[in-house]
């Protein structure tokens, strides 16, 4: 089917010469650039395109073509000149024959010298998945993806090679060449890749020298391809439920509880009869919906004529959260036109732009305490009532002074109001009330259009200008609501607005020399960038008690006084980017590979002694499996060795931090209601701040193995250092702000492997992938500071985790428990060195601390490290099974090695709900040796934070498993199709963890990696698809 | 092919031109609504401006979220015999609930953010004495020297309160450079009384007597003159009791300053900067804030203390037709019962639980209710603000200073450094006759009964019961451990990677 091809020269050519042209395909029919195709017994030929095409001139009229491409088996072919021809070529178990993008350019897998990991479209395609990140999940290792939680839309917190920086460790993303930045990348539709390079080594990422630290994850968008119209239509539709049920109390034991805490803490019997208020009320049932929809919708039509190519696509993605779908959902619709044009011969021209709506409602927080529908279900009471029948209850407070305001089902009936736990703590059914008419939206054209210059041989100047386009917002109606009485809004309704609008673009030329020099293969890329960002903008207003009960009903159209409709606005601070690079490949006969970068960064939010960083790096290859010397053996098909040394950088803090700037720090009121604002520095200037560096050293070994086998091996060792943070200064100082230093240094060190099986045999058809990695992460440098304090207890200001020399980042730090004292006696037992009591005030009942200072008292310096939040292993197993039609997917991944600090319950709220483990715990001796007594009133079993928080981390999760059916071609093409398949596909069907909480992942920022408030978990989900192609 | 010539040469000139931009100007972008600091503080109003943030840490009513909603005398008053911590729960405010049962540590209690605010403010002040060193284009010398006098008298306030809470604390004139942050050593406390008075007494003559309505709130020389007086009084030194008494006396007879008529007019918003307030903490309840807003300007405290769940019944006037709050400081039973028959007791006292029993009143007992809530800050419905969420915007302003107090004061520096008696009886007759009471000795006793029921809930009783030594006997009650808790602890914060000291005991 494949159309071909300059046909119409070969007239044209003098007729002593035959035109022999064709195109190079693998078994799968995908084209192979770089296959070289010489005639038989002579030196006459040529090497295939990008397209796989390859055409040249030949004396004769008929010759023995032998076409061979690295991997595959050399195949031989009698061709007549001018006519085309087709080959197809068989490839060993590892297919080598890919081309990986690199940054301003593409190579070929095989003489690839850095660590580029790469997920092509065939690997995607069966993936129901609604994000990028996702998509990689599992799939490479030293990739590491968490989710920030389960609520539609949310994104991953992803990390190549481990925590880069303690400012942020999100990678560089680079849509078909155009830089995106973070948090917004999903605009992209992911039907819509053809492939994903994850560049995790510095020689790689050196070409993206500026934010290229983290790595940098590579999108390339399907292209058209020449040939006959494509018109394609996959879709989805799935249901979500969730996938566990947290063991809290219910209402007999949390009265129990309760009474037995007052009694202990002086007080009185709180509930007479526990027995008589029976199980209660579930929230966890009340937010959490059953069946929540999911789905994806994608046509696409593609095709071209040899000089102009297209691919069109329009995609609907749509999901409702597991947990209040009416307030938590995600929609998104999406149209891209990639298109490519041969103007001239030596003139391309092209464009790759899509434009993506979305539309989401994200009404409670993902993982926080303070308040939001998790947090509620977990922390209310399970005594009062979702809804009041009872007359007699209204007539009481708080119910009774706000008739008016109180939220009521749609029967009428008030929805109860917790007696027992106030604070942030609401009935989650009458908070989703009072959040839907709230929503965020984006509308984002992003792309770019190019054309290349192809002046002489092996000569490609390309022009590039790109840019995102952004335009979001968001509403927000407020009706009058009385939710507790912390919570109310007894007034006036609100209705707010808000617009606003960026523009970011990047203009990038590059020239690219390539050329043989005998066996000497030199390619080299020259080219500058300019990027700016600086083009941001948006304003809002609040309406104040617009003549509505709804937010359906909620309007601008009144008119209200000054007064009422309050607005603001903001302008983005300037930056700019600007950069020369350039990279030299070189290669020998396939054996020797070199690769050198050196990148110059100039950056607006360095001051002018540092505005600029070099960024350099070099990597070197070495294929020993291709040396003359190498015997031909099945044991070991191919061997290569990698090796590179590089330094990227990161700019990664906001505008005009190297001088001190001058805001509105604070008011004052003089006069009858005059209200100054009052002016002063923000934060400390550092004019000496300078670009942060990570360098990296990797070695890897690719090899083949027993034709069936492959297997990548992969050290490296990557070093942070002038890391930019902001400096909690001592209070005294008095700053409004904290400045920036470059102040840390940190160190990655790791192993990846990765092992492929691919084999067919008859029918059967095997496709197995393994990969893990293991990475350790250590601080090596905090600056002045003797650490640096993260996550802080609720209930106190111990940090739940720190940063500190010698340790990985954000290690749990806390007091350490050693059990429970049981009887007085073991209280009076536990002396110091003088025989002096160790915790003089401890009751039994209480924890026993261990005095790990050993200076005969329990004080602050007696907390340790207690976990590492990170997984320090990951891994991923991929199952491709195919048995004639059929075919299996099993995808699972999974963690070990990392700590959670469990602090689902509110400790500063003493009547919130316990988890099932509170029965359990201490009523006399013998009764428990992990679990204190409860009581209310002052005492520290509760408030320190200790290893009593921290759970095991480790998971192992079947992701994906996913069977289909593919319509045979014969009876596929009966019915007008080229192929179909249909397919029913599982997600997060299984997990295996001793976690105790919803979601072992608990991603979302190091502040709060790990450390679980109630995270939205993960849906479960069942969905069954279609794919077909006309 | 000419026209492939040509698009080569517009590309060659288009990659050329490109790398021309990318010199360093086109890296030097201009801040946009932002000054830099360099520039800054070169015309009068750019000075006022700093003046403004240098006062605004007098009240710290600051964002939702950082466990500090108002001013200091939630605090002060659960940490005093007259109040409890209260609000919704026993770890409401866990910083105030940890100072009401004297379970301070390190890490919890309200100690950062006295510390924080009072440094803020300090190191303001020095930034402002630093700049105004400087030739200001177009301010006068004298709007000159009134700035720099306001910006002492300002530091020493500033420092004052944190000598008070904290007595061990780092001594700075000048901002703290950047390099020697990690280096700084708590100074002698002998030595920040001598600022804080060589401060007052360099700013006193250069203060106006008194100011404009429109400049309401700013320092006084009154103030200076009663901050020193105040300052001296602390330091409990029998030989200095005249130097203070002689100051509050300056105050107390400048003719500039006189008792209200009628007790209660003190507290009303209808008297913001009354004859009687020396210096006062300005609120506003026309800001117009929303949650989330920031800086608030209006008197979260109105709402800290008023009753949950409020509702009014039929026959409540309108001094006390509330608005609902959080009920934090409920007012202990033992308190109230020993100032029950004061005639101040009604204005100092509101009696919820009365109310409740006329029927004029509903409301949902907060944690350690007792029925009694704070009445001269209370959120009374006739102040609600028109516009913005009601509970952050109470107009109700918070005298620091009143002539009644000042009066007080000079009568015990007479009486404690053998002054003349007569002066000091007239002085307490005066507070008491106000409110129809008859003479009573001006004995050392009396007069600290007087300020007790006079200054009630206002934000005094703490540091009085500190200075005059009876803390430890009248909080005993409340877990008050002598020589530990008459000091606040030094923040955690402040404590981690720095060469200061804990205080002792914790």
């Amino acid at each position: 089917m494949a159309g071909f091809l300059l046909l119409g020269f070969s007239s044209a050519i003098a007729q002593k010469t035959s035109v022999y042209s064709g195109v190079v395909t693998n078994d799968k029919g995908e084209t192979l650039p770089g296959a070289t195709v010489i005639v038989k017994g002579t030196t006459v030929g040529s090497t295939t395109d990008l397209n796989g095409k390859f055409v040249f001139n030949y004396e004769k009229a008929n010759a023995t073509l032998v076409v061979s491409f690295i991997g595959s088996e050399t195949q031989e072919l009698q061709a007549v000149g001018g006519v085309p021809v087709n080959v197809s070529l068989k490839f060993a178990a590892v297919n080598l024959s890919e081309v990986v993008v690199v940054g301003y350019g593409t190579q070929k897998k095989s003489v690839v010298t850095g660590s580029i990991a790469s997920v092509k479209a065939a690997d995607l395609e069966n993936l129901p998945v609604p994000r990028l990140e996702d998509a990689l999940k599992g799939r490479t290792s030293g990739v590491t993806v968490a989710s920030s939680s389960g609520m539609p839309g949310a994104a991953s917190t992803i990390s190549i090679r481990g925590v880069t920086s303690i400012n942020g460790s999100s990678p560089l993303y680079v849509v078909d060449g155009v830089p995106v930045y973070e948090g917004s990348i999903d605009f992209l539709n992911q039907s819509d890749i053809e492939s994903i390079e994850v560049l995790k080594d510095a020689a790689s990422a050196a070409i993206y020298g500026t934010q290229a630290a983290a790595g940098v994850i590579l999108v390339t968008t399907k292209k058209g391809k020449a040939g006959d119209m494509q018109v394609n239509y996959s879709g989805y539709y799935g249901v979500q439920n969730r996938e566990k049920k947290i063991n809290l109390c219910n209402a007999t034991e949390y009265a129990t509880l309760r009474n037995e805490a007052s009694l202990l803490g002086g007080g009185g019997i709180l509930f007479p009869n526990p027995q008589a208020l029976d199980t209660g009320t579930d929230w966890q049932d009340v937010i959490f919906s059953q069946n929540a929809p999911v789905m994806n919708h994608e046509f696409s039509i593609s095709g071209g004529k040899d000089k102009s190519t297209y691919y069109a696509s329009f995609g609907y993605f749509g999901q409702q959260g597991i947990v209040a779908p009416s307030i938590t959902n995600f929609n998104r619709y999406t149209v891209r036109l990639n298109s490519t044009h041969q103007v001239k011969k030596w003139l391309n021209f092209g464009n790759n732009i899509s434009y993506s709506h979305t539309k989401s409602q994200s009404g409670t927080s993902a993982n926080d305490y303070y308040g939001g529908l998790l947090a509620s279900a977990i922390n209310l009471d399970p005594i009062t009532p979702l809804v009041i029948t009872d007359l007699d209850v209204l007539a009481q407070e708080p119910y009774a002074s706000h008739l008016q305001s109180i939220v009521r089902d749609a029967d009428g009936n008030a929805y109860g109001i917790s007696k027992y736990v106030g604070q942030e703590m609401t009935n989650p059914e009458a908070y989703i009330k009072t959040q839907e008419g709230n929503f965020g939206w984006g509308d984002n054209i992003v792309g770019n259009v190019f054309f290349e210059v192809m002046p002489v041989k092996g000569l490609t100047l390309r022009s590039s200008l790109g840019g995102k386009m952004s335009y979001w917002g968001h509403e927000s109606y407020s009706p009058i609501y009385f939710l507790s009485n912390t919570n109310s809004n007894l007034d006036h309704n609100s209705f707010q607005r808000e617009l606003a609008k960026a523009l970011d673009w990047t203009f990038t030329n590059t020239a690219t020399y390539t050329r043989l020099f005998g066996d000497h293969n030199v390619t080299l890329l020259l080219g500058t960038e300019g990027q700016d960002r600086s083009g941001g903008n948006g304003i809002g207003v609040t309406y104040i008690g617009i003549p509505v009960n709804n937010f359906d009903q909620a309007n601008m159209n009144y008119s209200l006084t000054a007064d009422n409709r309050p607005g603001w606005g903001y302008d983005y601070q300037p930056y700019r980017l600007s950069s020369i690079f350039g990279r030299l490949n070189y290669e020998y006969k396939e054996k020797y590979l070199f690769t050198g970068i050196l990148r110059r960064d100039g950056s607006s939010h360095f001051g002018s002694n540092n505005v600029f960083g070099l960024f350099p790096s070099a990597s070197f290859g070495w294929i020993a499996s291709n040396e003359d010397f190498w015997p031909k053996n099945d044991i070991v098909n191919l061997l290569k060795l990698r090796f590179g040394y590089g330094v990227n950088g990161n700019d990664n803090l906001p505008a005009f931090r190297y001088t001190s700037t001058i805001g509105s720090i604070g008011g004052y009121v003089f006069g009858n209601d005059q209200i100054y604002t009052g002016y002063g520095p923000q934060a400390p200037a550092n004019p000496d701040l300078r670009w942060e560096q990570t360098s990296q050293l990797n070695f890897g070994i690719d090899a083949t193995l027993f034709k069936y086998f492959g297997f990548v091996l992969e050290f490296f060792k990557k070093n942070t250092k002038d890391m930019l943070l902001t400096v909690k200064l001592p209070g005294y100082v008095g700053a409004s702000g904290s400045p920036y230093g470059n102040i840390a240094s940190m160190e990655n060190k790791g192993v990846e492997a990765e092992l492929t099986y691919r084999r067919t045999f008859d029918k059967l058809n095997l496709n197995l992938k393994g990969n893990m990695a293991y990475i350790k992460n250590k601080i090596t440098d905090i600056g002045v500071n003797d650490f640096l304090v993260n996550a802080t207890m609720i209930a106190s200001t111990y940090e739940v985790s720190r940063k500190v020399v010698g340790q990985p980042i954000n290690v749990f730090y806390g007091f350490v428990t050693d059990g429970v004292f049981q009887t007085q006696d073991e209280i009076n037992a536990y002396v110091n060195s003088e025989g002096k009591k160790i915790q003089p005030d401890a009751v039994p009942g209480d924890f026993k601390w261990k005095d790990t200072d050993g200076d005969g008292s329990i004080t602050d310096k007696d907390r340790d490290y207690t976990g590492n939040p990170i997984p320090p292993l990951t891994y991923g197993l991929t199952a491709n099974v195919g048995y004639g039609p059929f075919d299996l997917l099993v995808f699972a991944q999974g963690v070990y090695g990392n700590k959670i600090f469990q602090q689902l319950r509110r400790l500063d709220i003493l009547t919130a709900n316990y988890m099932n483990e509170a029965l359990g715990r201490w009523t006399g001796p013998g009764t428990s040796n992990d679990y204190p007594r409860l009581l209310d009133g002052a005492n520290n079993n509760f408030t320190r934070p200790s290893d009593f928080y921290l759970e095991d981390g480790a998971y192992f999760r079947i992701k994906t498993l996913q069977v289909g059916y593919a319509l045979p071609k014969k009876l596929a093409k009966q019915i007008g199709m080229e192929n179909a398949r249909i397919y029913v596909s599982g997600n997060n069907l299984f997990t295996m963890t001793k976690y105790t909480g919803y979601d072992p992942e608990i991603g979302g920022g190091q502040g709060i990696f790990s450390i679980d408030r109630g995270v939205y978990p993960q849906a479960r989900s069942f969905m069954c698809g279609v794919n077909v192609t006309f | 092919m000419k026209t492939k010539y040509i698009l080569i040469f517009l590309l060659v000139a288009g990659v050329t031109s490109l790398f021309s931009s990318c010199k360093k100007s086109f890296l030097e972008v201009e801040p946009i609504g932002l000054e830099l600091e360099s520039n800054y503080y070169n015309t009068p109003e750019q000075v006022f401006n700093g003046l403004v943030a240098a006062y605004s840490n007098m009240s710290s009513e600051t964002d939702y979220g950082i466990n500090w909603y108002a001013n200091k005398l939630a605090p002060l008053n659960a940490a005093a015999d007259e109040c409890y911590a209260g609000g919704g729960g026993e770890s409401d405010m866990a910083s105030y609930q940890v100072w009401d049962n004297y379970t301070l540590t390190a890490a919890d209690g309200p100690q950062s953010k006295f510390w924080d605010m009072d440094y803020s403010g300090i190191y303001r002040c020095n930034l402002m004495l630093q700049k105004l060193q400087n030739d200001i284009p177009g301010l006068g010398t004298d709007l000159k020297n009134r700035y720099i006098a306001e910006c002492k008298a300002l530091r020493a306030y500033y420092y004052f309160e944190l000598i008070r809470l904290f007595k061990n604390i780092p001594l700075f004139t000048d901002p703290v450079p950047t390099d020697a942050i990690y280096d700084q050593v708590q100074a002698k406390p002998e030595d920040v009384f001598a600022l804080i008075e060589k401060d007052l007494k360099e700013a006193e003559p250069v203060l106006p007597p008194t100011v404009p309505s429109t400049e309401n709130g700013r320092l006084t020389k009154g103030a200076a003159q009663a901050m020193l007086g105040k300052v001296i009084l602390w330091q409990n030194n029998t030989a200095r009791m005249l130097e203070a008494a002689d100051w509050f006396n300056k105050v107390n007879t400048s003719g500039i300053y006189q008792l209200l008529a009628n007790y209660p007019d003190i507290f009303s918003p209808a008297y913001k900067y009354n004859k009687e307030s020396i210096l006062e903490i300005g609120h506003s309840g026309s800001q117009q804030a929303w949650w989330g807003t920031g800086d608030y300007r209006g008197n979260i405290y109105s709402t800290m203390v008023g009753p949950r769940s409020y509702s009014a019944g039929p026959g409540a006037d309108s001094d006390h037709t509330y608005y609902s709050g959080w009920s934090f400081n409920p007012i202990i039973k033992s308190f109230a019962t020993s100032i029950h028959d004061d005639p101040r007791y009604k204005y100092t006292v509101a009696d919820l639980d009365s109310l409740k029993k006329l029927g004029q009143a509903d409301y949902m007992p907060g944690y350690k209710n007792t029925g009694l809530f704070i009445q001269k800050y209370a959120p009374l419905l006739k102040w609600k603000a028109a516009v913005g969420e009601p509970v952050l915007n109470w107009p109700n302003n918070v005298i620091e200073i009143r002539l009644a107090d000042t009066y007080l004061m000079e009568a015990e520096a007479l009486v404690r450094g053998g002054g003349s008696t007569a002066r000091a009886q007239a002085l307490l007759d005066a507070v008491r006759d106000r409110v129809k009471l008859p003479s009573k000795p001006a004995t050392l006793d009396n007069i600290y009964e007087e300020r007790r029921l006079e200054l009630a809930t206002e934000g005094h009783r703490w540091f009085d019961l500190v200075r005059t030594g009876k803390a430890a006997t009248v909080l005993a009650f409340k877990g008050f451990v002598a020589g530990k808790h008459e000091l606040l602890p030094i923040p955690l914060n402040d404590l981690n990677n720095t060469k200061l000291v804990q205080n002792p005991l914790y």
